[in-house]
């Protein structure tokens, strides 16, 4: 693929406006809180798009159109099984507790609501966890790159990350999150008119439908399961995915996404920088919306891919060196045949500003909890805010720097990064029963926060050691075999969340409880959640109803 | 504070007016597979965006003062 000037000119035009919005938000920093809270008075539709774009990084863009070519429609339960249930039940349920109890990190509300080594040991694995992600995709984008067109991968990986870092270091977690809202409706900008040309050319939805219908998938399979979301679901060996209804929606569905979304402080932080309480619970209602259409502009490109091929119009499914299919790469050779020069050009533009939101937002979320949590904890207690103002713009550099630092040890040793992902999935599986418990039982103490996670992390692990997918696991034995890797971790997960529960409720009974003044503002039945008033859209609840409404309607539509 | 309806709205002006222009002085700009002038309609888009992001901006500003 060759870019031609036009190319080089939106290109460079992004990177003067993102650049341009941290310059002139430098002028606004000037606390800590400023800097790594965005001073808490950001409006709520950028809250919204923010929320939804720093999850949005590259790798889930490429990664999200590979899986749309290989296991069809039924990509989309990442979002609505997935996503959509969990950010409504962060944003009806948990955020009065996360907003409202003034913690200023996820890691801060587990030490207000359980104890100290409780949030020690989630702000340290999530440190860690941010910058080794953030590198991972740094390597992602520039292996992409290199490959597509042929750019330095040391180039791309150095001018991205320096961009990242200039407009955070300039105008802190405020300037990550307004570039993450260009960046999102770029990535739209630059996304939707692939999928709607690619589904055109294949002869819109019907056109798919009885292309795939027509043809075996390379399992054996009819590729009519390609064009459904539920009708395969019954059992594990008659979809792609070899997953199971159960596995599907008690895995990924509750147990995994609930975690992510729920818990993590990646894309809590940007509802937690809204400017009131009402905001920050429709934050991520709000962003439902969007996030429920991201399926039509990432994974339908990828199904209409395969059926292109089927075409015998030019274009064929990307090989690796092996002369397998390389799904990561669907998106990309299809911008190069529907994208004239120009339109090219924003694209890859697109492609690169979600790179950027998704490292910009790791950057952010490392700061705050590096300041707070364990800089301010362990190593300096009472200093002036200007100092801590200084530690998060050092430790912004640093964050860089550490993740430019992983995505080179990716280079190097790609098992390691998936032995981390692994082990990095085992810390977090648990921790959704770790909040439940604590914002809805108050019975719920601190030592059995830490039991509970930590047995649930073992469990994880443990499952992994005896279970075997895909020739993966299994270490110890094997109990037991998956009929994929996908279906393995949705189980994992479900053990991990299992045992954190049951451990977390023994050990709560059987140990002292906190006493309920201690509690007023963290726990359900001891806070007061303020009632809201005004129009519909203004209003948490009939928001979600209006959510849930397009969601049963997009799940029958493509069932 | 800043409005970030102003940079939005300049950036995808801009981005517009950088389409539309190609689509209309290179309209034999195509790619492989589509015969669709892609530049001229998705810039038309982007422009019609850029400029209702100004366009609410500058209510919101003459409201505010």
């Amino acid at each position: 693929m060759k870019l031609a000037p036009v190319d080089y000119t939106i290109l460079a035009v992004y990177f003067a406006f993102v650049l341009g919005i941290g310059w002139i938000l430098r002028k606004k920093i000037s606390t800590s809180g400023d800097f790594l809270l965005s001073g808490r008075s950001v409006p709520v539709w950028i809250t919204s798009l923010a929320f939804i774009a720093a999850n949005l990084g590259a790798q889930e863009l490429v990664g999200m159109s590979a899986s749309g070519a290989k296991y069809g429609i039924m990509t989309a339960h990442f979002y609505w099984i997935g996503a959509i249930p969990a950010i409504l039940f962060v944003g009806i349920f948990m955020m009065p507790f996360y907003y409202g109890s003034k913690a200023r990190s996820v890691p801060e509300y587990l030490k207000m609501r359980y104890d100290e080594k409780t949030r020690t040991y989630n702000a340290f694995s999530f440190a860690v966890m941010t910058i080794f992600s953030s590198g991972i995709s740094m390597y992602a984008l520039g292996k992409l790159l290199q490959l597509v067109l042929g750019w330095d991968f040391n180039m791309s990986v150095l001018v991205s990350a320096a961009i990242v870092l200039v407009y955070t270091f300039l105008g802190g977690l405020t300037s990550a999150i307004y570039n993450e809202v260009i960046q999102f409706l770029l990535i739209v900008a630059g996304f939707s008119p692939l999928a709607i040309l690619a589904v055109a050319k294949a002869g819109g939805w019907q056109g798919i439908e009885a292309r795939l219908s027509a043809m075996t998938l390379p399992g054996g399979m009819s590729g009519r399961v390609m064009t459904h979301a539920w009708t395969y679901m019954g059992s594990s060996h008659s979809n792609p995915m070899g997953v199971e209804l159960f596995g599907m929606v008690a895995g990924l569905g509750f147990v995994l996404s609930f975690g992510y979304w729920c818990t993590n402080y990646l894309v809590l932080q940007r509802a937690m920088a809204a400017d009131s309480m009402n905001s920050a619970r429709r934050t991520p209602l709000i962003g439902a919306f969007p996030k429920m259409f991201v399926p039509f502009i990432v994974i339908v490109p990828g199904i209409a891919a395969v059926a292109l091929a089927r075409m015998g119009v030019g274009y064929s499914i990307p090989l690796d060196a092996n002369g397998a299919p390389n799904y990561n790469l669907v998106i990309t050779t299809l911008m190069a045949k529907f994208y004239p020069a120009g339109m090219l050009g924003v694209g890859l533009t697109g492609l690169m500003a979600s790179f950027m939101s998704g490292m910009a937002g790791n950057v952010t979320a490392f700061n705050t909890v590096w300041t707070y949590d364990i800089y301010q904890n362990y190593i300096r207690k009472n200093a002036p805010d200007r100092h801590y103002l200084n530690v998060g713009r050092a430790t912004t550099i640093v964050g860089v720097v550490l993740s430019i630092g992983a995505a080179y040890i990716a280079t190097r040793y790609d098992n390691i990064m998936d032995l981390l992902q692994l082990v990095f999935g085992f810390v977090n599986a648990p921790l959704f029963a770790t909040f439940l418990l604590g914002m809805f039982w108050k019975r719920g103490t601190g030592h059995a926060a830490f039991s509970g996670l930590v047995t649930g992390t073992v469990a994880a692990s443990l499952t992994w050691c005896l279970t075997v997918a895909e020739g993966k696991g299994g270490i110890l034995g094997q109990v037991y075999t998956f009929p994929s890797a996908m279906a393995q971790s949705f189980w994992i997960a479900l053990m991990a969340f299992t045992s954190c529960l049951l451990v977390t409720l023994f050990v709560s009974l059987a140990t002292k409880p906190r006493p309920e003044k201690e509690l007023e503002g963290l726990v359900y039945g001891l806070t007061k959640i303020p009632e809201d008033r005004g129009s519909w859209y203004q209003r948490p609840a009939p928001l979600a109803a209006a959510v849930i409404a397009i969601l049963l309607v997009l799940n029958i539509w493509f069932a | 504070m800043l409005d970030l309806r102003v940079p939005s709205g300049w950036f995808f002006t801009l981005l517009g007016l950088i389409l539309l222009g190609m689509g209309i002085f290179a309209p034999d700009t195509r790619a492989a597979l589509t015969d669709a002038n892609v530049n001229l309609y998705s810039g038309l888009s982007m422009l019609v965006f850029g400029l209702i992001m100004l366009l609410l901006a500058w209510r919101a500003s003459r409201r505010a003062s």
